[in-house]
């Protein structure tokens, strides 16, 4: 049977004194949280362990004792002995070191159902002088029973109790899960055992004991501040935040265009988000779980970045009055832009590269297309007086985050761009009409029509006039679709660039929504609270003492902190697969690559 | 007595092989194949039936000659679109006469087209065409002369090869619309809008209209069929023959060997037959549902 005992690094050099931990049920070992000093009165200390375990819902009870005898302590050699009687126990550990050595030696003191206390030595060889007949029976017990061996495993107490062990569980058990891991359950005693680390030697209690912070409490000026500021702060934020959603949930804002708009508009999105992520972090009560406080902190240093990168953003724009530059040169460039397009146009009309195209489709085509063009340029001239102004408050949202500018550019870039969009949802739909024109009358020319019911081709025995019609519209349907298939084309690459510049926008602002910023900064700067498992290294093996091992945090992989602790946002993920994408741009369906999650309404 | 000439016991040998019998496994008896049946299905032909069966392919065949026929002068300018149109109404108008008059008197049992059906399918027919028209024009304009040619033919020559010949009156979907698409192509290679229309409206009349008269001339009127026939090949030869040729003696050839050369080969190869059929074939299921009406 081996016996761990998993001993703080800070107890090393304690004085004499009782071991105070907890048994862990299921596995041989126990974890030895602080060491409480003579002198003690024992009801005093049962007293307290009684407390304590009230306080901090953990099974504390005395395990043995500890000696590390200074000069003039000889004697306690007896006295520890009889400290067993005095706290019953299953199992007794008597824990000793000598201040010149570095190993400790443990004896283990089992307590059989007769109450009577038998002792097992530690040793590594067995001792052999029996030899007569009527020891045999002792002879047998000896060899029946085996031997204890002791591992001493030492652990940083403030590190493991301030890490955190992964995978999280949270909330109720599963009772068909495992029960907790041995290392789990060191953790979360360690971690819950925090009342009995509040005295440190400067109080004037009934009792000393030596722990991580006997040596005086840990304290910071910063965050005993901010925490007297933050409820009051809190408090306004709820205020504004409620005055926000009623004003927002104004009736007149519900009609069918408003809501139309506004869901296709990423910057209300992105303030729906963003009040959302307000509402979690301006609840008064404290975090509850690990992951609550690590979401609240994630938000809540995500915002203060993104805050701090827009007024960045507008230092440099309104420096040197770069924002008027932006807004005058913004007419020239629609206007580049829509010259191109009728080059394009005119080009599509002649032959272009070669092809020849159907004369009339072409110019009727072409045509329509130009006029489109024409009314969006004049459109364009009208409202360029007002751009100006519309930019220069625009780009102040960017104070709201840069997430914010993000989402305003992108959706200026759509509005500036929606005669792309108006030539490609036409031309889609023509080459769609086309083709299902073409498919199904491919069907008539052979005889042939399509089962609705069954989902599949069926011969059918057509009227004259039906066929007659059909093979004349099949003919010019077929003779047709190299100019329509030109135009889609043409107009579906611009629109993909569009696209993809859109996207290229809205994944940097879902980056920056969803990164976990504070997460990651512990990982590098305080490693050992986000904890994957641990290694150990031995410490000391002399014979004659215990196997000494010191645990050392395993931190988590930046990868799996990433996974982790990402914020879920309405994220923006491409749709389709390649395949599904690459068919319905060849069935001419109106593709929308990026979709957002839908975010829930309560 | 088995084959290998030993008297056999007294117990007769059973064809079956589920009891143990005192022959071995392979044992046959005298009557041995005699389920066999040789040439069970085959028919006697006689030649100059066949001949006129086969008279309805020649005819098919001038009826494309002479489409061709039409097409040419029109191109070259020589048949004025007008004239074309006028022609085509006086013979639609006289194929319907004859329709009329040899329809069967007892009735088949099914309701007869209604003259006002008919009128109707007309005036969709001609509005539509007509309407159409000037853009079937332009469609094979940006196609090269080559193209449109290969299209043609391929198009007939698949006309050709799925028409009915078993039963043209309702016309097969993939014969008739092959038609009309050639039609269509050679048809907007032609000057004017109006060309293209006579020529479409020249088109539905020879491909689906004359199978139906052809078919009612077969039905009630079988002596005349085989003259109706031999007329429209001459008509074929002839009408190719004024304007090429070759093509006139191509399609000489070509006749003669379907409609003569042809059946004599099938006669003549019957002789070489040789099937058998026994209880060892395929039973085929023979879809009788008159049983379930009794």
């Amino acid at each position: 049977m081996v016996l761990k005992i998993f001993f703080p690094q800070c107890c090393n050099r304690a004085d004499s004194g009782l071991l105070v931990g907890r048994w862990i049920d299921g596995h041989d070992s126990a974890v030895v949280l602080a060491v409480i000093h003579y002198p003690f009165i024992p009801g005093q200390v049962k007293q307290y362990i009684q407390e304590m375990q009230a306080q901090s819902q953990v099974e504390l009870s005395v395990l043995g004792s500890w000696s590390l005898p200074k000069e003039g302590q000889e004697g306690m050699e007896s006295f520890l002995k009889d400290l067993s009687t005095i706290f019953p126990q299953g199992r007794w550990l008597q824990v000793s070191r000598e201040i010149d050595k570095m190993g400790f030696i443990c004896q283990v003191l089992h307590r059989d159902q007769n109450g009577k206390t038998v002792q097992k030595e530690v040793k590594k060889k067995k001792d052999e002088q029996r030899g007569s007949d009527d020891d045999k029976e002792e002879e047998k017990e000896e060899e029946e029973e085996e031997e204890d061996k002791v591992i001493f495993v030492h652990y940083e107490q403030r590190k493991v109790m301030l890490s955190q062990l992964h995978p999280i569980e949270n909330g109720v058990r599963d009772p068909k899960a495992d029960p907790p891991s041995e290392l789990q359950q060191v953790f979360q005693t360690v971690a819950r055992s925090d009342p009995l680390f509040s005295q440190d030697k400067y109080d004037d209690g009934p009792l000393k004991s030596t722990h991580w912070q006997s040596e005086g409490r840990e304290g910071s000026i910063i965050v005993e501040l901010l925490k007297q500021a933050s409820t009051p702060l809190c408090l306004l934020v709820g205020w504004l935040l409620a005055i926000w959603t009623w004003i927002c949930g104004i009736r007149i804002l519900h009609l069918y265009p408003m809501r139309f708009l506004s869901s296709k508009l990423s910057t209300c999105t992105q303030l729906s988000y963003r009040t959302q992520h307000m509402t979690t972090l301006s609840s008064p009560s404290a975090a509850v779980g690990h992951t609550h406080f690590m979401r609240k902190a994630n938000i809540l240093v995500s915002f203060v970045v993104d805050v701090a990168l827009g007024l960045l953003l507008i230092s440099w724009l309104y420096r040197e009055n770069r924002i008027t530059l932006v807004a005058n040169t913004l007419v020239p460039v629609a206007d580049h832009v829509a010259k191109e397009l009728e080059e394009l146009l005119q080009w599509l009309m002649g032959a272009p590269a070669g092809l020849k195209m159907n004369r009339a489709l072409d110019q009727v085509l072409g045509r329509f297309f130009l006029y489109h063009i024409h009314l969006w340029i004049s459109y364009i001239h009208l409202m360029s007086p007002f751009i100006e102004t519309i930019l220069w408050y625009g780009g102040l949202s960017a104070c709201l985050g840069l997430t914010f500018a993000l989402s305003l550019l992108s959706d200026m870039v759509a509005l500036l761009t929606f005669h792309i969009y108006c030539f490609y949802v036409y031309g889609a739909r023509l080459y769609c009409l086309k083709i299902y024109g073409l498919s199904s009358l491919w069907r008539l020319f052979r005889g042939k029509k399509w089962n609705v019911l069954r989902q599949r081709v069926d011969s059918c025995s057509y009227d004259l006039d039906q066929l007659f019609i059909g093979t004349l519209l099949f003919t010019i349907l077929l003779f047709l679709l190299p100019t329509t298939a030109l135009y889609y084309l043409v107009f579906t690459l611009l629109r993909l660039v569009v696209v993809v510049f859109q996207g290229v926008l809205h994944l940097s602002v879902d980056f920056l929504n969803s990164f976990p910023l504070f997460a990651m900064g512990l990982r590098i700067c305080r490693s050992y609270r986000l904890a994957e498992g641990v290694k150990f290294r031995v410490l000391c093996e002399e014979p004659g003492t215990a196997l000494h091992l010191l645990m050392e945090i395993n931190p988590l992989t930046c990868s799996s902190v990433v996974q982790n602790y990402r914020t879920p946002t309405y994220s923006c993920y491409p749709k389709d697969s390649w395949a599904a994408l690459t068919k319905k741009l060849f069935i001419g369906e109106l593709v929308y690559p990026w979709r957002h999650k839908t975010t829930k309404v309560d | 007595m088995g084959p290998d000439g030993a008297p056999g016991p007294a117990v007769p040998w059973r064809k079956v092989l589920w009891e143990r019998q005192p022959f071995p496994d392979n044992y046959v008896d005298r009557r041995f194949l005699e389920e066999l049946r040789r040439n069970e299905g085959i028919r006697q032909y006689r030649y100059w039936a066949v001949v006129r069966e086969a008279g309805l392919v020649g005819q098919q065949l001038s009826c494309v000659a002479i489409f061709i026929t039409l097409w040419l002068y029109m191109e070259q300018g020589l048949l004025s679109p007008e004239s074309l149109l006028w022609t085509s109404l006086l013979c639609a108008l006289l194929g319907y006469g004859l329709f009329e008059a040899l329809r069967p008197q007892v009735d088949s049992g099914c309701e007869p087209r209604t003259r006002l059906a008919d009128l109707q399918s007309a005036a969709i027919f001609l509005s539509f065409t007509f309407g159409f028209s000037p853009v079937l024009k332009t469609l094979t304009e940006s196609v090269s002369t080559d193209t449109v040619y290969a299209m043609s033919a391929v198009m007939l020559l698949a006309h050709l090869v799925s028409f009915p010949y078993a039963q043209p009156s309702p016309p097969g979907s993939l014969s008739l619309n092959a038609a009309l698409f050639a039609s269509v192509c050679l048809g907007s290679r032609l000057p004017g809008a109006l060309h293209t229309f006579a020529m479409l409206s020249c088109a539905l009349l020879v491909f689906a209209l004359w199978p139906c008269l052809l078919h009612r001339i077969r039905e009630n009127a079988p002596g005349q069929f085989g003259g109706v026939c031999v007329g429209a090949c001459i008509g074929g030869v002839g009408g190719l023959g004024s304007q090429w040729l070759g093509g006139a003696v191509l399609l000489a050839l070509a006749l003669g060997s379907v409609t003569l050369l042809c059946p004599l080969l099938l006669v003549r190869l019957q002789r070489h037959k040789d099937n058998i059929q026994g209880p060892w074939d395929e039973a085929e299921i023979r879809e009788d549902l008159g049983h379930f009406l009794h």
